[in-house]
């Protein structure tokens, strides 16, 4: 999920902040501070994620575009430049844009706002901004809710009773609000001073950016993991299960499948499966980084090289073609497979399907697939020839049965010219002949439509006269039944009617 | 949408009355004459549909719609009222099909024009409508079961879809009068009851149907609001096609539903079999599969028209020839069920039954810039055909870190055949729940079950097992695992264990690795005995299973004991290879696989002691009888060679040691030891011996 930082660079963020004694900080020095160490935190623990910085005041800036590169960050951050005005609204205009250039409008995305809760004044201002927001032409949209889900994290460098003698909070309660209800407002407790904007940043990312670490087990197998990007708890009908779901950090594998047979399925999220050394402590706050940085390079050497189940797992998946049913939950699956990036790199990666005991119709209930040694015969085959998937539904569609549709003329015409053709070809084409008849038929019952009856029983009456010499006999004796019976039915003689009744070839013997 | 959104159960009430058998008056030329053939015949007079027989084509239309695309938990009841109401079926699941209506269709037959129309009303069918939205589905059941406590969060609601023909505005405003205090009625009497659940929200829909060419006694009105528990809009239509294009854009607004046109299918010609023309065929799906389109504003710019009477729209997908069947894992983030609009029409028969064969096919998204991305993909699963969306965007997964970056990518003897193997035997199947016996486990946990069996003992790299790199030990190991063994799995274990022995004998090589070990690796009979330690390892944990399991684990260890002298000999052996390889593990520090080598020697101290005990009392009188406890101590010359006295030619290395260690002797005094050895050997400690009496059979390390 990338992230967005949207950083206040208006005049007041230039406030001093009061220290007793001690070197004189602005709120900008503490926000810059913060955001270091959210930066530190990420490099070391969260470095997939890409990450863009944006400064605003009335005018919006993008300082750097998303990148992996904390180092750009961190550098962008310690030359910045103050302005005027705080103007959310255009900034947020501009995050907008930012994002759906580079991601579209499905991926996910986080947005951290930095502020000190003075959110400007007069036209521009929140304020004024949410004051208008009913008034307002289609062009002019206020940009929040975002066509992205958002998860936004408002950081204000003000303490919470600051922001509540104005009206700095309920309007960035209304914000929150706006943009979906997704994250939360963080503020600072006690004096503002490093320590409590270190307070706030390691709130934020105890939230929003500590890794997810699981157990991939297969059997007694199993292997220490990251999930990259963590997965996000899932609400699938708010009435009937309002509690998200979330995944287990136990990931348990049920059994493989065939990449042909599971088919290209849907899924709400994917994510990276990284193995970790099993006694490596991950730093979760980023403390002490020196030490660690020193000792890295042999702890890594030696994880290389011990025996880890996620690179066996990778490695037979890639090569056999197939996936590994993964449960995440009660009732919710997922699937790994190896995923190749570019020709060289490739990756253990876990797709979720939608929580729920049948995610994928094709392979029916998870809970009802078994191991293939409990089958009375092996149902891929002694050579891998055949499989038991996919499941066929009960029911066929309507496209895969030979259905009657008349609401164009045309449908109806088709039908009644493919048992003319046949007519004629009697009694070479009896067969089809019948089964076009009965197909109408039934139709004609069913939509009530005895008129049409008749009018083919008159058609076939016709043909029959219209036979040429040469015609084999069968054909007239079968013509002027089928006429008959079809008359009959038009009557809605329950006994010739019967939806369930099929017309007979009539028996002929011409034979001796 | 909800689970239990009013699109959770839909009432068709049709009218059945005499004046529904009127003529809609739009009239189908159903003779056809060919050119050829027109000469003297008199062409039939063409058919017109009754009101009924329009009614009711559309509402089916409506509901093949309906049930290709949610063919499970979106239910219609079906009731036609004329003198009274007749319920065509049920809210059960095997009722719901346009097969199984159409047989009850087909029962009730068009309206009887000559029927007193005085009795005859819509009114009978609507209080069952109503009636029946009372009665609790299938679903509603099974969640209210399943949330126990917070039953109350089933709701109950439901759609009418009311097909008639109505006299006036002021007739259209009592029957709705009548359905809001039949539905007030009801609720109260679902209140006492536990098969019936209060409506909490109806939506009436009705359509009034006249004939062409008559003017319309009924005014359209968009929905509002009767009271809170009630709905309605009148849509007042022509009948024939304009009422099927109403219904089909009811469904679509119903059931969340959207149209796509696939542009661009080449198909051949009936006539022509040697050309093919471009064909569009119509699709309709949930509309979500187009979400990223509607959200992006694309939509009005590149991929959309507005079509016919400018109420529908459909989103343009232009179709990709597929390529030979590659399989492919896309990432997909939906798929969704789809229903052609025109189904039996040739085009979409075409590219469905093109579908159903097993084609995928990629479909490409005109966009704003010119730019062409494949977005969609359609392909069928088990004769049902799903759009597939595909991500176009941007991977936030993008250059990852390789999985041979990570832990244990340094490894590079992983057993990754075997594991494939391991795969297919874990592969999974479909179980039918009629035959699943519902006190035991689910087959899912069984497979779990079956994981767990398998892994017991499970060497991930090819060094760290002796086993699995032999072909002779397959028949035992594959079975070894079962959950149960027949006596003939046993016998088959047996006779491989029989087969190892006689290897042994004969001595045959072993696939010992040798990666971490310097020179050949270990000697034949130490690789015999790492073998025998390691296939009882893997049987040990199963022994617990069933008697069988411990039978095999039996026979192996009856079997795996030597002659004393043999056995004595190997000792002897072992231990110095031991120390050799303890050495060698140390001087590598290869520290990464300790864990299983130290699990693997306590299983095989372990087994060493339990053998003991098992000879000591099974196999007492036996000649392979065991070697007593107590040693003697060795001191016997032959076993080992020094260096300058081994056979063949001398290395290099062997000259120069031999010249350095001469050189350096001359300059210190030689150990007392050395000095007063026997055949290089000095037993240390003698004092201890003298002092307690014990036998010390050690004194390995004056040989280097």
């Amino acid at each position: 999920m990338p992230t967005v930082i949207l950083m206040d660079v208006s005049l007041s963020m230039t406030r001093p902040v009061s220290l007793d004694g001690i070197e004189e900080f602005q709120r900008k020095n503490l926000a810059v501070h913060g955001l270091n160490m959210l930066f530190e935190h990420m490099a070391s623990n969260y470095r997939l994620e890409f990450t863009a910085l944006m400064a605003f005041s009335s005018l919006w800036e993008l300082l750097v575009p998303f990148t992996r590169d904390y180092n750009a960050l961190q550098e962008a951050l310690s030359s910045l430049e103050d302005y005027d005005k705080t103007c959310v609204e255009s900034a947020l205009n501009g995050v907008n844009n930012l994002v759906q250039q580079e991601w579209g409008s499905a991926c996910p995305c986080q947005l951290v706002l930095v502020t000190d809760g003075s959110l400007g004044i007069g036209k521009g201002s929140l304020r004024h901004s949410l004051q208008t927001l009913k008034h307002r032409g289609d062009d002019k949209k206020f940009p929040l809710p975002f066509p992205f889900p958002t998860k936004l994290f408002i950081m204000c460098v003000a303490n919470a009773e600051e922001l509540q003698m104005t009206d700095a909070m309920d309007n960035l309660e209304e914000l929150l609000r706006l943009s979906g209800g997704d994250g939360q407002i963080f503020t600072m407790d006690g004096p503002l001073c490093m320590k409590s904007v270190q307070g706030m940043f390691g709130r934020l990312i105890d939230y929003a950016y500590s890794p997810f670490h699981a157990v991939l087990h297969c059997g007694n197998l199993s292997s220490d993991v990251q999930v990259f990007p963590r997965p996000e708890p899932v609400v699938m009908d708010e009435e009937v299960e309002p509690m998200p779901r979330t995944v287990s950090a136990d990931l348990e594998i049920v059994g493989f499948i065939e990449i042909a047979d599971i088919s290209s399925p849907p899924v709400i999220s994917r994510h990276l499966v990284l193995p970790i050394a099993p006694n490596k402590d991950v730093d979760e706050v980023g403390t002490g980084a020196t030490d660690e940085l020193e000792e890295e390079p042999s702890a890594s050497q030696m994880a290389g090289k011990s025996p880890n189940f996620c690179v066996l797992l990778h490695g037979s998946l890639k090569v056999e073609g197939m996936v590994a049913l993964v449960q995440l939950g009660p009732e919710w699956y997922g699937m790994l497979y190896s995923q190749a990036d570019s020709k060289k790199k490739s990756n253990l990666m876990m797709s979720l399907f939608e929580p729920g005991p049948e995610p994928l119709p094709w392979l029916g209930k998870i809970s009802y697939l078994g191991p293939i040694s409990e089958a009375a015969e092996n149902p891929y085959g002694e050579d891998d020839s055949k499989s038991p998937f996919p499941l066929q539904p009960q029911v066929k569609r309507s496209y895969a049965q030979n259905v009657t549709v008349w609401i164009k003329a045309s449908g109806l015409q088709t039908d009644v010219q493919k048992i003319l053709r046949n007519a004629r070809k009697l009694p070479d084409k009896t067969q089809t002949f019948y089964k076009e008849l009965n197909r109408l038929r039934k139709a004609a019952l069913a939509f009530g439509f005895w008129e049409l009856l008749k009018g083919v029983a008159d058609l076939l009456e016709r043909e029959c006269t219209m036979l040429p010499d040469s015609a084999h006999p069968d054909a007239a004796f079968q013509l002027s039944h089928a006429a008959q019976q079809l008359k009959l039915a038009s009557t809605g003689d329950s006994q010739y009617a019967a939806f369930d009744h099929n017309i007979v070839p009539m028996h002929t013997d011409f034979s001796s | 949408m909800k689970m239990f959104s009013v699109a959770h159960k839909t009432v068709f009430v049709v009218d059945h009355c005499p004046y529904m058998a009127e003529s809609s008056r739009q009239q189908v030329e159903c003779d056809v004459l060919t050119k050829s053939r027109a000469q003297g015949v008199i062409p039939l007079a063409p058919v017109s549909k009754s009101l009924w027989t329009c009614a009711v084509e559309c509402s089916m239309e409506y509901c093949r719609i309906l049930y290709d695309i949610y063919p499970k938990d979106k239910l219609v009841n079906y009731i036609v009222s004329d003198s009274e109401f007749h319920i065509l079926n049920s809210w059960r699941r095997e009722d719901q099909s346009t097969h199984e209506l159409m047989s009850a269709l087909a029962a009730v037959g068009p309206p009887n024009p000559r029927e007193d129309p005085e009795c005859c009303s819509i009114l009978h069918g609507l209080v069952a409508a109503v009636e029946s939205l009372c009665k609790i589905t299938e679903l509603q059941h099974e969640r209210r079961t399943a949330l126990m406590d917070t039953a109350e969060r089933v709701a109950n609601r439901g759609r009418i879809i009311c097909l008639t023909n109505a006299k006036s505005d002021t007739h259209v405003r009592m029957l709705e009068d009548c359905i809001q205090e039949t539905i007030l009625d009801q609720n109260k009497l679902a209140a006492g009851s536990d098969r019936l659940m209060a409506i909490q929200q109806c939506e009436l829909v009705l359509v009034h149907i006249y004939p062409q060419g008559e003017d319309t006694l009924v005014s359209d009105r968009p929905k509002k609001e009767i009271s809170p528990l009630l709905t309605s809009e009148v849509h007042s239509v022509r009948a024939g096609r304009h009422l099927a294009t109403k219904l089909n854009i009811l469904v679509q607004q119903h059931f969340d539903l959207t149209s796509t046109t696939i542009t661009n299918i080449p198909m051949k010609e009936e006539q022509h079999a040697n050309t093919s023309a471009n064909y569009d065929v119509e699709l309709l799906h949930h509309r979500d599969a187009h979400l990223e389109f509607f959200k992006s504003g694309d939509l009005h710019m590149a991929g959309t028209s507005t079509r016919e009477n400018g109420l529908k729209e459909t989103v343009t997908l232009k179709w990709c020839t597929p390529r030979t069947n590659t399989i492919e894992l896309y990432y997909c983030t939906g798929a969704y069920r789809i229903s052609p609009t025109d189904v039996n029409s040739r085009p979409s028969s075409c590219l469905t039954n093109f579908l159903l064969n097993g084609r995928s096919v990629l479909l490409e998204q005109p966009r704003k810039s010119g730019s062409k991305v494949i977005s969609h993909m359609l392909s069928s699963h088990g004769g049902e055909i799903f759009l597939h969306v595909l991500n176009s965007n941007r991977s936030t997964l993008e250059d990852p870190p390789s999985i041979s970056e990570g832990c244990g990518g340094r490894v590079t003897d992983y057993r990754i055949t075997d594991f494939g193997e391991f795969m297919r035997e874990n592969r999974l199947t479909p179980v039918s729940e009629s035959t699943h016996d519902p006190s035991g486990k689910l087959p899912a946990e069984r497979a779990k079950a079956q994981l767990e069996r398998h892994t017991r003992y499970w060497p991930m790299i090819i060094s760290q097992t002796t086993i699995f790199n032999m072909q002779a030990v397959v028949p035992l190991a594959n079975l070894i695992v079962k959950e149960t063994l027949t006596e003939e799995d046993v016998l088959t274990c047996q006779k491989t264990v029989y087969n190892l022995v006689d290897m042994e004998r004969k001595n045959d090589p072993l696939p010992i690795s040798t990666v971490g070990s310097r020179g050949k690796g270990p000697k034949r009979d130490e690789q015999y005995r790492i073998m025998w330690n390691e296939l009882e390892t893997l049987v040990k944990t199963h022994a617990g299973a069933t008697d069988r399991h411990q039978r095999v684990l039996d026979c192996i260890i009856a079997c795996r004991s030597k002659p004393p002298e043999e056995e004595e000999r190997k000792k002897r052996g072992r231990k110095r290879e031991e120390r050799e390889d303890r050495t060698e593990k140390n001087g590598n520090k290869e520290t990464d696989d300790k864990s299983w080598q130290e699990s693997e020697r306590s299983v095989g101290l372990k087994g060493l002691l339990d053998k003991e005990d098992q000879e000591s009392e099974v196999i007492k009188d036996s000649p392979d009888s065991p070697e007593p406890l107590n040693k003697k101590p060795r001191l016997t010359t032959e076993e080992v060679q020094p260096p300058e006295r081994a056979k063949g030619p001398v290395s290099l290395l062997t000259m120069w040691t031999n010249r350095i260690t001469a050189a350096n002797s001359r300059k210190h005094q030689e150990f007392v030891g050395r000095a007063s050895s026997v055949n290089n050997k000095f037993e240390l400690y003698q004092h201890l011996k003298d002092e307690n009496g014990m036998d010390v059979h050690e004194n390995g390390k004056a040989s280097r």
